[in-house]
């Protein structure tokens, strides 16, 4: 055994293979076994590769979502939600549509954040259920959200109150423009109902959450809109 | 499993297997019976049950109660009695991939060689209670009723009293149904337990006058209902009605 | 009862067939006899140049264990939903219109219109809950008999997968008629994959084909539903098929062999 690893040397013409070169190291057979697995792999890749990316290539596109007029000022009061729809997907007819419920703000139950902006004068809450997207209801005799699958409710700025959501219930952008109340883009909330970037139902914010789901490049948030105001 | 028994499992597979008769056509001819009755039960379902269509997909609904397909009722019930918000992910994804690792590695653990399901307590024990929990699963969601109702039988009291009795004691329930309250109470076999108390019997426990002032003056984070006093008294009375009759 | 065998009554003299003259050509002569002799002369044909025929006797042929009992037809019934399946899945597709404005009444259409449509629509539709009936039989068949164990662990593992694309199928076939049960419970289904810790997100934006229910969030589940999972599990299905045949099926596990000693007296007293 000893001599025989003696003999193996790294230059093929040192091991006695006929035809071998001065200074070649790779055996014939073990080029031709690379070549055939390089030249195969690259193969596959080449159709591989452009159609994976193909596949998974809206994920990283970013989504922009037209402010849309919902109603006049005066349509919407401090106290209680009017339902609206709202188009969050364009082309594709009543399937791209949302229902999200408005109010004004209401100083007496949203707090009143450090920076106050133009975005928050109006409240748009959306109607999936930050459980697992089920569509959620408001009654307005017990001022709740409630969400006929799994039994989530919230209270009504829209933070968990019982059942399984993982946090208060996403909300849209809303403006002013000429006495109408338009809305834009959606955002998701922690418990303290700071604005993050979307994310889907089911992931929670708070803690470790917003690193464990991190928001995709599909959809984001207004910049400097976001964190603690 | 070692060296030994699986040399005697395959010399005794092979024996039984030479004293077998041929696929085809012996286990063929059954196997072609079988096929027939698969497709005769399919046809009979099609024909009978048919391909119904529900209303169309509607996005912009807020009253629709959605419900899986029945072979998806266990998990869509695991989802439902594992309320905690941290414990979502493990009802999602944390116990149907625990359990589905454990069923591809089942021979990589269980690898001794007895194979009579009398002979191995553990495994048939393992296996007739996932069937049974599945099973019992299944049926939780297929009676699950959406949490907007309240599934409580009318009491003898007031069935006595009559059926206008009867009848504000049904508005009633649908009203607290409607309003969430099984949200935070349990009623019976409906609603969340906690965090606030259960209310199966709370007209036991408070009279009607204690239970309206509750209703209007309530401790957070109840919301209070004396905003639907002002506007549809007619309803919260029936509440109130309906509360203090649960005993 | 002993068996009388009858004789064959003798046949006469001219109605017996001729000996062929020595330097004849053999074989069949006139267009009649090649025309009786198509079938068999077809596949000979065939096998000569494939040799197909020593494949096909080793799957048919092959001796299934004593015992073996309607337990073990549960297999062979699951892979026969699975082409009921198939073939009225592919007759559905004919008149489906797999995009948001057209899903709904291409199903509406199918089940109202056109001929034998609902039959055709309802054989697919309950065909996928009695496969996932029998897939589960099968499955306890092989649990509780032990047939998952030595050498046959590689089959189970298979299996499992199968039992998963399966369920991968119910899912994704679930949102095709886009009716309200339908479109809810896929939304539900989609948020249930993105509650997983960090790739969660972008499954949900892989599968959606972006941030919201989309154009072609229909086509994409339909494409997976048609095309990805049912090649899928037509290969592993083959190569599971393949394992049984190589592996035997296993016997009933209260069945003992016999002794070779047994065997000996056994064939001692033949």
């Amino acid at each position: 055994m000893a001599d025989r690893k003696q003999i193996k040397s790294k230059y093929t013409a040192d091991r006695q293979i006929p035809g071998a070169f001065e200074g070649e190291t790779v055996t014939r057979r073990a080029f031709m076994t690379t070549t055939g697995q390089v030249a195969g792999g690259v193969a596959a890749a080449a159709f591989l590769l452009p159609a994976l990316g193909f596949a998974f290539g809206p994920v990283f596109e970013e989504y922009h979502q037209p402010w849309q007029v919902v109603g006049n000022t005066e349509d919407f009061g401090p106290d209680t939600y009017v339902p609206r729809t709202i188009n969050l997907v364009e082309g594709i007819g009543d399937s791209g549509k949302s229902t999200v419920y408005v109010r004004k703000f209401n100083p007496r139950v949203d707090q009143v954040m450090k920076k106050q902006d133009e975005y928050n004068n109006y409240i748009a809450i959306s109607t999936s259920c930050m459980h697992l997207g089920c569509p959620v209801h408001y009654v307005n005799a017990a001022q709740r959200f409630i969400c006929p699958c799994h039994g989530g409710v919230y209270d009504f700025v829209g933070k968990v109150q019982g059942g399984p959501p993982v946090r208060p219930l996403d909300r849209f952008y809303t403006r002013v423009a000429d006495g109408k109340v338009l809305i834009g883009p959606r955002f998701s909330v922690n418990s303290e109902l700071q604005r993050f970037s979307p994310r889907d139902p089911g992931e929670p914010l708070d803690g470790v959450g917003q690193y464990l789901y991190p928001s995709t490049p599909d959809l984001r948030k207004i910049p400097g809109t976001g964190g603690s105001q | 499993m070692n060296k030994q028994q699986k040399e005697e499992y395959l010399r005794g597979y092979g024996v039984m297997k030479s004293q077998g008769k041929p696929f085809f056509p012996y286990a063929i001819a059954k196997d072609s019976a079988m096929a027939c009755i698969v497709m005769v039960v399919i046809i009979l379902m099609a024909v009978f049950l048919g391909a119904e269509l529900g209303p169309k997909a509607d996005p912009t609904t807020t009253t629709y109660t959605p419900r899986p397909e029945w072979y998806f009722f266990f998990l869509f019930e695991l989802l439902r009695i594992i309320k905690p918000p941290a414990l979502v992910p493990l009802a999602t994804i944390g116990i149907p991939t625990i359990c589905m690792i454990l069923l591809f590695l089942l021979p990589f653990y269980d690898r001794g060689p007895e194979r009579r399901p009398e002979r191995r307590p553990i495994a048939t024990t393992a296996g007739i209670f996932t069937i049974a929990a599945m099973g019992y699963l299944t049926y939780l969601g297929a009676t699950a009723a959406p949490p907007t109702t309240i599934d409580v039988p009318v009491p003898k009291n007031v069935t006595a009293q009559g059926a206008a009795a009867v009848a504000t004691y049904k508005a009633g329930q649908q009203v607290v149904a409607q309003s969430g309250c099984g949200a935070c109470h349990r009623f019976g076999e409906a609603g969340n337990a906690g965090p606030g108390p259960e209310l199966t019997k709370v007209g036991a426990r408070l009279p009607a006058a204690a239970i309206q002032r509750t209703l209007l003056n309530p401790t957070a984070p109840m919301p209070s209902f004396a905003g639907l006093q002002q506007t549809s008294p007619q309803q919260f009375n029936d509440m109130v009605m309906f509360l203090s009759s649960l005993r | 009862m002993a068996k009388i065998k009858v004789p064959a009554p003798p046949v006469p003299d001219q109605l017996k067939p001729k000996p062929k003259r020595p330097g004849k050509t053999y074989g069949p002569q006139t267009p009649v006899e090649h025309g009786a002799e198509a079938g068999a002369s077809t596949v000979g044909w065939i096998d000569e140049r494939t040799s197909l025929s020593g494949g096909a006797r080793w799957m048919m042929f092959r001796k299934v264990p004593k015992g073996t009992n309607w337990f073990y037809t549960l297999g062979s019934a699951t892979m026969f939903a699975f082409l009921s399946q198939a073939v009225t899945g592919v007759f559905l597709a004919m008149y489906y219109d797999p995009a948001p404005k057209g899903a709904y009444e291409s199903i509406r259409h199918i089940n109202d219109d056109v001929f034998l449509g609902e039959l055709v629509h309802g054989m697919h539709k309950w065909g996928s809950s009695v496969m996932v009936v029998l897939i589960f039989l099968h499955m306890g068949r092989t649990f509780f008999f032990g047939a998952y164990k030595y050498p046959r662990e590689l089959n189970w593992v298979i299996g499992v997968v199968l039992l998963i694309l399966t369920m991968t199928m119910s899912f994704t076939g679930y949102l095709l008629p886009f009716d309200q049960r339908s479109y809810w419970a896929s939304i539900v289904g989609v948020n249930i994959n993105g509650t997983g810790p960090l790739v969660g997100p972008y499954l949900n934006d892989f599968l959606r084909a972006g941030p919201y229910f989309g154009a072609t969030t229909l086509s994409r589940f339909y494409s997976i539903h048609m095309l990805l999972v049912p090649g899928a599990i037509a290969a592993l299905m083959g190569f599971h098929l393949y394992l049984v045949a190589r592996l035997g099926t296993t016997a009933p596990p209260w069945l003992k062999p016999k002794t070779a000693e047994a065997l000996r007296e056994e064939e001692v007293a033949a």
